[in-house]
C-alpha cells in the first residue's frame, strides 16, 4: 500500500518556557497525493502554526510530521531543509520575491539550491511562466510587476521543483477579487494537469468552499475534517 | 557557487553602500602599504648611510696597541663564513697634517685600494683627481681639502706618530658621505703604513669586514669569538656600539607597528558594522531562501562571500593606492626613495582580505541561525 503523502500525528504546538500558550493541539490528520485541501479556521485559531509545522518550518511540543512515511524530527534542520526544496512549495500572503533577481530568476531559485542543472532549470521555469500566463516578463525585474503578476511569479517558484506538495498560507489575501479567481483557477489547473497536491489556509470560508476537502481548525483543534464534492471542478 | 552569485547580487543592489565599504578597506590597506615600505625605507637609508660603507665587524688584537698577525687560518674561517661579504685588513693610525702655523689631526689608513673599495667605496667616491694609492700617494676628504686648500697633485706633509715628518701627494679628493669622514679621514698604501707602524708581512692594526645582513653582524662577531682561529684578539661590531641608532630604529617599528595595528582595527570594525547592516537589511531575502530550503551554512556563507569580494576588491584597490603613494612621495621628497617592499605588499593585501573575512564571521553567524518563521509571520 502506497504511503500517505503527508501525516501529521497528535501534533502539538506550545510556545513559551514561563508562561506556556497552546497555540495547536493534538492534530491528527493525512493528506494524500493530488488532494486539493483548504484548511479553515479564524485569525489567531492556530492554523498557521499548523501550516509551519507540516512545512517543515517549525518543530512541533508534541506528536510528529511523516513525509512519505518517514519521520521528519530526526532529520536536523539540513535534513529537513533538503524536504522542504525538494517535496514542498510555498506560497505565502505575501509573495517574498527576491528584488535583487528577475522573473525568471525568482522562478528559477529553488531549482538553483537543489543544485540542478542551469539550463534544464531554465527551460522548466519558462514552461511554467507560460502556464501562468507571464510570458514576456521573464527577464523584469520582480519589482517591476503587479502585485497579481508578483503573487503567480511566487506560484511559480513554489511550482518549479515538481513539488509533491504546495502550502498556500492566505495566498490571495493581499488581492482584489478578479486575481483571487485567477489564482485559484491556477492551482486547479495546476493540480489537474501536474497532480500537485494543494493545502489552502484560509480564514474565508467561500474560498475553502471551492476546494475538495475543508479542516476546520478552532481554538488549537482540528474540529471538523469534510469532502466537499460541490467543488469539484466540471468534467 | 550558488551562495556567491547571490553575495554578488545582494552588492550590486547597494553600490553606495558596497563601494563606501571597499573604499575604507582601500584606505586602510593604502596606508598599511605605504607606511610599511616607508619606515622600512626609511630604516634601510639610516642603516646604510651609518654602516653602510663602514666596517661592521673589525678584529683588532686583544692588547691595546699590538698588531693582529693574519694567519692562514684566519683567512680560511674568514673565507668559510657566507655571512661575510668582505674582510679587508688594514693599518691605521694617526698623524697631523702640518700647513704653516696650523695642525689638523688626521685618521689615515693604509690598505690596498681594491680592498677598501669594497668597503669604503673610495674609487666611486672620488670628486676630483683619480683614484691611485702607491707610492707617495694619499687619498683626503673633500672637507678637509677644502679647508686646507689642496687639490689633487699638491704636496701635503705629514707629521707622524713618533715624530717623523712625511711628504705626500695627493692624488684623489673623495666625498665619504660623512661630514666627520671627510674632515678627517685619509688613505695611504699598505707598505707606507707598514713602515709608519713599523709592522711585518701579514700584521696590521686591525682586519675590518662587512656582512651580507648588516643586523647579523652580532652573530657573526660571536662566531668569530668562538673560533680558535682568532685567540688572543678582541671582535666588536656596530650593533653594540650604536646602541641608540637601534633603540630610536625598533621604537619607530613599534610606533608603525601601532599605528598600523589601530588602522586595521578600525577598518575592521568598519566592515562589521556595515555587514552587520547589510545581514539586517537581507534578512526577509534570507529567510525566504530558507524556507525554499536552503540550508543554514549555505546561507551563512552568503555574508562570507560579501566578505571575501569586498576584501579582495578593497584590498587591491588599496595597494595600488599605497603604491601611488610610494610614487607621489618620492617625487616630492627627493631626500631618499621608497622602495616598495613587495613582501610587505603581499601580507597587507593578504591582512585586507582576512580582516574582512573576520569581520563577516557575525553576521554570517547571525545568517545562519535566522529562523525563517520569523520572517514570513512578519511579512
Amino acid at each position: 500500500m502506497a504511503e500517505h503523502l503527508l501525516v501529521a500525528d497528535g501534533l502539538g504546538k506550545t510556545y513559551g518556557d514561563v508562561v506556556k500558550t497552546t497555540a495547536l493541539s493534538d492534530v491528527t490528520f493525512s493528506v494524500e497525493r493530488g488532494e486539493f485541501a483548504s484548511v479553515i479556521g479564524q485569525s489567531g485559531s492556530g492554523k498557521s502554526t499548523l501550516l509551519n509545522l507540516i512545512g517543515l518550518l517549525d518543530t512541533p511540543t508534541t506528536g510528529q510530521v511523516l513525509v512519505d512515511g518517514r519521520e521528519t524530527a530526526a532529520l536536523g534542520r539540513r535534513g529537513r531543509a533538503r524536504l522542504r526544496n525538494e517535496l514542498l512549495g510555498f506560497v505565502f500572503q505575501f509573495h517574498h520575491l527576491l528584488p535583487e533577481f528577475s522573473v525568471v530568476e525568482n522562478v528559477l531559485m529553488p531549482g538553483l539550491i537543489a543544485g540542478r542543472d542551469a539550463r534544464r532549470s531554465r527551460v522548466r521555469a519558462e514552461e511554467v511562466l507560460a502556464l501562468l500566463g507571464l510570458e514576456g516578463l521573464e527577464d523584469k525585474n520582480a519589482n517591476e510587476l503587479s502585485g497579481g503578476q508578483k503573487q503567480r511569479v511566487a506560484i511559480g517558484r513554489a511550482l518549479l521543483n515538481e513539488p509533491a506538495l504546495v502550502l498556500a498560507d492566505e495566498p490571495t489575501g493581499n488581492l482584489d477579487t478578479a486575481n483571487t479567481a485567477r489564482v485559484y483557477e491556477l492551482f486547479r489547473k495546476v493540480n489537474a494537469e501536474l497532480g500537485t497536491g494543494f493545502l489552502i489556509v484560509t480564514h474565508d470560508r467561500s474560498v475553502a468552499q471551492q476546494t475538495d476537502r475543508i479542516l476546520e481548525i478552532s481554538d488549537g483543534r482540528l474540529v471538523q475534517d469534510v469532502r466537499n464534492t460541490y467543488a469539484a471542478p466540471a468534467p | 557557487m550558488l551562495s556567491l552569485r547571490i553575495a554578488a547580487r545582494f552588492l550590486r543592489r547597494n553600490p553606495v553602500q558596497s563601494g563606501l565599504i571597499a573604499a575604507g578597506i582601500a584606505v586602510g590597506i593604502g596606508v598599511q602599504v605605504f607606511l610599511g615600505s616607508l619606515i622600512t625605507s626609511l630604516q634601510q637609508n639610516l642603516v646604510d648611510e651609518t654602516v653602510g660603507s663602514s666596517p661592521q665587524v673589525t678584529v683588532v688584537a686583544a692588547a691595546e696597541g699590538d698588531p693582529v698577525d693574519l694567519t692562514p687560518t684566519m683567512w680560511d674561517a674568514l673565507s668559510r663564513d657566507d655571512r661575510v661579504t668582505t674582510a679587508v685588513p688594514v693599518r691605521r693610525f694617526s698623524a697631523i697634517y702640518r700647513r704653516k702655523a696650523e695642525s689638523v689631526p688626521l685618521q689615515v689608513v693604509g690598505g690596498d685600494l681594491g680592498a677598501l673599495d669594497t668597503i669604503y667605496d673610495i674609487s666611486k667616491r672620488v670628486v676630483a683627481g683619480r683614484a691611485r694609492l702607491s707610492g707617495d700617494a694619499v687619498i683626503v676628504g673633500k672637507d678637509f681639502a677644502k679647508a686646507n686648500g689642496l687639490a689633487p697633485g699638491d704636496a701635503a706633509t705629514l707629521v707622524l706618530p713618533d715624530g717623523r715628518v712625511a711628504g705626500r701627494t695627493v692624488t684623489a679628493v673623495a666625498d665619504f658621505g660623512a661630514a666627520a669622514a671627510n674632515e678627517t679621514l685619509a688613505f695611504v698604501p699598505a707598505g707606507f703604513a707598514g713602515d709608519v707602524l713599523d709592522l711585518g708581512d701579514g700584521q696590521y692594526t686591525a682586519v675590518e669586514m662587512q656582512v651580507s645582513d648588516v643586523f647579523q653582524s652580532t652573530a657573526v662577531a660571536d662566531a668569530l669569538r668562538a673560533d680558535p682561529a682568532f685567540a688572543g684578539t678582541k671582535v666588536t661590531e656596530w650593533q653594540s656600539q650604536n646602541r641608540d641608532l637601534l633603540t630610536a630604529l625598533q621604537s619607530q617599528s613599534s610606533s608603525s607597528y601601532t599605528i598600523q595595528a589601530f588602522v586595521l582595527i578600525a577598518v575592521a570594525l568598519g566592515i562589521a558594522s556595515t555587514l552587520a547592516i547589510s545581514a539586517v537589511q537581507k534578512t526577509r531575502q534570507i529567510g525566504i531562501l530558507k524556507a525554499m530550503g536552503m540550508h543554514d551554512s549555505r546561507a551563512g556563507r552568503i555574508f562570507l562571500w560579501q566578505a571575501a569580494l569586498l576584501g579582495v576588491t578593497g584590498a587591491a584597490v588599496g595597494v595600488g593606492v599605497g603604491l601611488a603613494l610610494i610614487v607621489l612621495f618620492s617625487r616630492l621628497a627627493s631626500t631618499f626613495t621608497i622602495t616598495p617592499q613587495w613582501s610587505f605588499v603581499a601580507v597587507s593585501f593578504a591582512v585586507g582580505v582576512l580582516v574582512a573575512l573576520l569581520s563577516s564571521l557575525i553576521p554570517s553567524r547571525r545568517t545562519s541561525r535566522l529562523d525563517p518563521i520569523e520572517v514570513i509571520q512578519s511579512g
